[in-house]
């Protein structure tokens, strides 16, 4: 029972990490229909502002609250001034310069950061642990798995009852309706892939007190976060969700019950998925 | 007439003769480094080119080597052996490297080390410590003066040999390293101590290299009978779980622990003092093992230049740079085959300790130290107190264990 309990837990926080990263990069795709590859190295980005600000106030908030604006940012400039000239031309080109992006970021840190290894430590407040049965669990992992859900609904708010979450969907839809319409879509473009890496940001700043934080990290993440919009549909909003959740609870048990397929386990889900539904279990036939 | 047309010759022939002696002398000796340059690792290849570039800078300051400066090439394997192959063949064949050193994973290493008999250029690894490449991989070219996993795990199960716990288990890297590691435990402990029980194969914690969420094997060891881990992650793997574990009280004192790389300074700079005190940890170099005037020296230049305590990748490639020196000296020449006699039963005083290169598998008996965590008012980061040391003769299994076949 206490297995049981600790594994679902530890599924569940490495889920709705999970979850924030693919949600950023399954919006970006859904309404732009690009894919990013250099959304892991947004995460990345996102922990080492993290660290940054820690080492500057001293204080994990201000890097949770102050790094992903300025991720956002910087993205801004790579949608205005690289990536929308290609919008049209071969899509390709888009996975080209994303990739690139990914190699320019990763080496970027390096310089200024060094190869190093660096640690971030949990806020005060969540620091330490909390009594689990007749163990104990770390409060940090808690408040991920409490703050996965409710990014979920504030998202899900978002995209259904304000009028830029609304625009986004119709964009999303159908880009030239929506242009027909008045919606100004190449500014509602900049803002989504702004969202998206601020998303992956703020993924990024809370991943930091619980992994290390060194060069590279993003390329480990994206990785599962393909799998799980793949899973759960490309584009698809609750599919995001699900697909993390189940990722995070495969990892988890799949450890204990199944340790020799445990590396071949998310492989084999995203197999079966593309043979039986390859349009994500929340896709919609086109 | 004959006269005056032999003059203008015979100049000629002292001005290329004297110019030849010039070319020779002013030839540099060069040396290709290999490691990991990049991605998630590339701190030990930032560490290693440290330790280069300190003994390369002491070695040109006294004169070089014969007399020759000494030049250095540094390559990226990024981890992979073809990368690490090619990287090789780009010394040799581009950079005109007289001896090649280096190589972090154990998996280039085995790519590599064949290949060097087809270039014969001297190769010395200075980190990757898989057994086969002084053992069944052995060649007359491949040379190791870093300590191996065999030697590493000897002196954990001399230490887990006078631990309480019976059964044993394992977290480590779901890759050959983690699995040797492993299996020499479980051989060497049973033989130091035959009640040794170990847990099956699917009790185990074997993740993969691109882990960072260790939740589930911790737990995982925790529901385990086990009352002993052995712990052979290492760098940023093994800074994730052990902040994971002590937030999730691991380290409760209920267990006994080694970590065989635990002694690193990498991991214990990122995690300074959230490294548990009161943990059987071991390395390759631990910089404060001995107080030799060598190693003194080292550790001072190294921190001085550097700010930083030196890790065992600095170590390493700092060692296998004066090894190199050293045989040149012994065997008054920089050419490839002498090299290698010369390299063979070399022995020679590291700040490591005194090693030598035993001819028959060209592996380095190296004096190794574990100790226990420590914290220290004195000191930035966790140190070792009280340290165990362990000689070279005494944790390098025999040769005829080796499988060495040396041609």
């Amino acid at each position: 029972m206490e297995a049981f309990f600790a594994n679902l837990l530890n599924g569940l926080s490495w889920g709705m990490l999970l979850f924030l990263i693919s949600m950023g990069l399954t919006t970006v795709f859904g309404v732009m229909g690009v894919l990013n590859f250099a959304h892991g190295s947004l995460f990345m980005l996102g922990a080492y502002l993290c660290l940054q600000f820690v080492r500057w106030t001293g204080s994990f908030w201000t890097g949770l609250i102050l790094g992903p604006p300025l991720v956002a940012l910087l993205s801004v400039l790579v949608e205005r001034f690289l990536l929308r000239p290609l919008y049209g031309k071969d899509v390709s080109l888009q996975l080209l310069l994303t990739f690139g992006l990914m190699l320019f970021l990763d080496d970027g840190v390096r310089l200024i950061w060094g190869a190093a290894y660096h640690v971030v430590h949990p806020p005060d407040a969540l620091a330490g642990s909390v009594p689990l049965l007749s163990r104990s669990y770390p409060l940090y992992r808690l408040f991920l798995v409490i703050l996965g859900p409710l990014v979920g609904i504030g998202l899900w708010a978002f995209f259904n009852f304000t009028l830029w979450g609304k625009l986004l969907r119709a964009a999303a839809m159908d880009r030239q309706m929506a242009e027909i319409a008045g919606v100004r879509v190449p500014l509602l473009f900049t803002a989504v892939f702004a969202f998206g890496a601020w998303l992956a940001a703020v993924g990024g700043a809370l991943a930091a007190p619980h992994q290390s934080v060194g060069p590279a990290m993003g390329e480990r993440i994206i990785i599962e976060s393909f799998i799980v919009v793949v899973i759960g549909g490309m584009g698809s909003f609750p599919g995001a969700f699900v697909g993390a959740l189940v990722l995070g609870l495969l990892h988890s048990f799949g450890t204990t019950f199944f340790p020799q397929l445990q590396m071949a386990l998310p492989y084999m889900l995203l197999a079966a998925i593309l043979l039986l539904r390859p349009r994500g279990l929340f896709g919609t036939e086109s | 007439m004959k006269r005056k047309s032999f003059a203008p010759v015979l100049v000629l022939l002292v001005v290329v003769f004297f110019a030849g002696i010039g070319l020779a002398a002013d030839k540099p000796v060069k040396i290709g480094f290999a490691y990991i340059m990049s991605g998630p690792f590339a701190t030990y290849g930032q560490f290693a080119k440290q330790g280069a570039e300190l003994a390369i800078d002491e070695l040109n300051a006294k004169g070089g080597v014969l007399g020759r400066k000494v030049e250095s090439f540094f390559e990226d394997t990024a981890g992979k052996p073809d990368v690490g192959i090619r990287v090789i063949r780009k010394h040799v064949f581009e950079n005109g490297a007289d001896v090649v050193m280096g190589l972090d994973s154990s998996g280039v290493a085995s790519a590599v080390a064949p290949v060097m008999t087809e270039l014969k250029t001297p190769l010395i690894i200075t980190h990757a410590a898989t057994p086969d490449v002084t053992g069944a991989k052995c060649n007359r070219y491949t040379f190791r003066i870093s300590l191996n996993i065999n030697q590493n795990i000897a002196m954990a199960s001399a230490i887990a040999a006078d631990m309480k716990a019976k059964t044993w288990t394992t977290a480590g890297p779901d890759y050959s390293f983690g699995h040797q590691s492993w299996e020499y435990f479980q051989k060497y402990l049973s033989r130091k101590k035959p009640g040794a029980v170990f847990l099956p194969q699917a009790e185990l914690a074997f993740s993969p290299a691109a882990t960072t969420d260790f939740s589930s094997y911790i737990t995982k060891i925790m529901n385990s009978k086990a009352e002993g881990v052995l712990i052979s992650l290492w760098g940023g793997n093994l800074i994730d779980f052990v902040r994971q574990a002590s937030d999730m009280g691991f380290f409760d004192g209920k267990r006994d622990i080694l970590m065989t790389l635990g002694a690193a300074t990498e991991v214990l700079y990122a995690l300074k003092d959230k490294m548990p005190t009161g943990i059987w940890v071991g390395t390759r170099y631990w910089f404060l093992a001995n107080d030799t005037p060598v190693n003194k020296a080292f550790v001072e230049a190294f921190h001085k230049r550097y700010n930083a305590y030196p890790s065992y990748n600095a170590h390493g490639a700092y060692a296998a740079v004066k090894a190199y020196a050293a045989a040149a000296e012994k065997v008054k020449s920089t050419d490839k085959e002498k090299i290698v006699e010369g390299l063979r039963g070399l022995t020679l005083e590291l700040p490591v300790g005194k090693i030598t290169i035993r001819p028959e598998d060209h592996q380095a008996l190296t004096d190794g130290a574990w100790g226990l965590t420590a914290a220290d008012p004195n000191y930035p980061i966790r140190i070792l107190k009280p340290i165990r040391r362990f000689t070279g003769d005494e944790i390098t299994p025999p040769v005829a264990e080796t499988g060495c076949k040396m041609n």
